[in-house]
């Protein structure tokens, strides 16, 4: 089945089509998690005093980090946590192989504990290609998070993963 | 789920049973809702190398299991005043861990309903591994 | 134990008993109430979904059972929980430990424990006890830990037993 996968044009016509709404949460303990996940010991992203002292709202949330998607069982994937919500892409993939393609944010501004975001996404593009072991499907999601209180665009994400 | 109410209880009533079985990752998110990230759960070959078989179950994490238990059944109404097990024995991955609790003692005073359980995680052979514990309040009918 | 067995509690760990360590704080906030739920495998949605507990009469999202919030970790200098395996600080003749068990009590007439609650720890050597096992002579130390919000309720005590032998 997986050797017969083309896109399609119905596949196409859900690019751009925007997700409902997320919210996403950057808390003091989600900062100092995702700090000792990458091994950062820089004390902005762990001590608040510190990092009021240096001129920001609380801990500043690692690079990278933009918030842990509020999680309802049933609605959000239980492997990796993100939601499974209305207006999203409907793709039917039929590989099981599944990898990282790569991450590209943009910031326009920085994000620190306490932050509650909004976050909405939509299929931006799809690619096949030949690999060494079968077809490799290449999707491409981009999505805007938008700082709730102030309503501000904070940061803009683009994520390629890789199905084979 | 309907709320379970005092009067409806004995003494030696069995509880709903809650039955679990943990994959490796349910033990990796474990380590990450605990804050625990002791390798013997997650890392095989570290685990055989403290001399284990293989990974082993979170104790506090069947501890967990015992509070769900006791949170879903006694349901909107009811609180939860105390519970706790010891680990007695280590349970595996991908091994049914089943959850279960007995009434011992049911009593009013100061207006409340109180319940007392002992409660237990078991393996399949029936063997308690974390047995413990509990004190409840249940709403009456009244 | 018998008369032969010499005790191994010294007059430092007796002097240690109801001592309270530094407080430790704790920090309850929606998403490691969530996380701490998703691992447990709870279904009710007062763990997950603020609206549900307001619903229910909740401040916000509940802690679930065990759940007493995460201690704000400092690289190097560690962040376990309190208590729980606590009091190996003193010099005793036996090389293996066992967490012998753990019990929570919760006072839901003071206070619930929410999202949003900064709770203060305070840990105690409750005692010593010695004891004669299948696994040859034993020390179990009982600790225990207070749990305090920030409107001054205390909402919760943990009791751990810590089996050295």
């Amino acid at each position: 089945m997986a050797d017969e996968f083309e896109i399609t044009d119905e596949m196409r016509a859900q690019f751009g089509v925007e997700s409902e709404p997320w919210t996403y949460e950057v808390t003091t303990t989600s900062v100092r998690m995702y700090a000792r996940g990458i091994g950062s010991e820089d004390p902005v992203h762990y001590d608040v005093d510190f990092a009021k002292a240096q001129g920001f709202r609380s801990i500043v949330a690692p690079l990278g980090y933009l918030g842990t998607p509020v999680y309802l069982p049933g609605t959000n994937d239980p492997t990796f946590g993100f939601p499974r919500r209305a207006g999203g892409p409907r793709l039917n993939i039929p590989f099981k192989g599944l990898l990282d393609g790569g991450t590209e944010t943009e910031y326009l501004d920085v994000l620190c504990a306490g932050d509650v975001l909004e976050e909405t996404s939509h299929l931006a593009d799809l690619k096949l290609r030949d690999g060494p072991r079968g077809k490799m499907l290449f999707v491409t999601n981009e999505s805007v998070y938008k700082n709730k209180t102030t309503g501000k665009v904070v940061a803009k994400q683009r994520l390629t993963s890789i199905h084979m | 789920m309907a709320q379970v109410y005092f009067e409806d209880i004995s003494v030696g009533d069995e509880i709903p049973q809650l039955k679990k079985n943990c994959s490796t990752q349910q033990l990796v998110l474990w380590a990450a809702g605990s804050g625990d990230f002791y390798q013997i759960h997650y890392d095989k070959d570290f685990a055989q190398s403290t001399g284990l078989k293989g990974l082993i179950v979170h104790g506090a994490l069947k501890n967990a299991f015992l509070g769900q238990l006791l949170h879903d059944w006694i349901g909107e109404q009811g609180q939860l005043r105390r519970f706790g097990c010891s680990y007695r024995g280590m349970d595996e991955p991908n091994q049914d861990i089943l959850c279960r609790g007995i009434v011992t003692k049911k009593y009013s005073e100061g207006g409340k309903n109180f319940v007392e359980l002992d409660v237990w995680t078991q393996k399949p052979d029936g063997k308690k591994t974390s047995p413990g514990t509990a004190l409840v309040t249940l709403p009456g009918r009244n | 134990m018998t008369q032969a067995a010499k005790s191994v509690i010294t007059d430092e760990m007796r002097a240690a008993v109801g001592v309270e360590g530094s407080p430790v704080t704790l920090e309850v906030e929606k998403t490691n109430c969530r996380m701490y739920a998703r691992s447990v495998g709870h279904t009710d949605p007062i763990f997950y979904d603020e609206d549900a507990a307001k619903a229910r009469g909740y401040r916000s999202i509940v802690a679930p059972p065990g759940f007493l919030g995460t201690p704000a970790f400092r690289p190097r200098m560690g962040g376990g929980t309190p208590g729980e395996m606590g009091g190996r600080g003193f010099s005793v003749p036996y090389k293996r430990v066992l967490n012998g068990g753990t019990d929570y009590e919760y006072f839901p007439d003071e206070d619930a424990v929410c999202a949003g609650d900064t709770i203060t720890a305070r840990s105690k050597i409750a005692g010593f006890e010695e004891a004669e096992g299948s696994l040859g002579p034993m020390l179990i130390t009982r600790r225990e830990t207070t749990y305090t919000n920030q409107r001054g309720k205390v909402v919760a005590r943990m009791y751990g037993t810590m089996i050295q032998y």
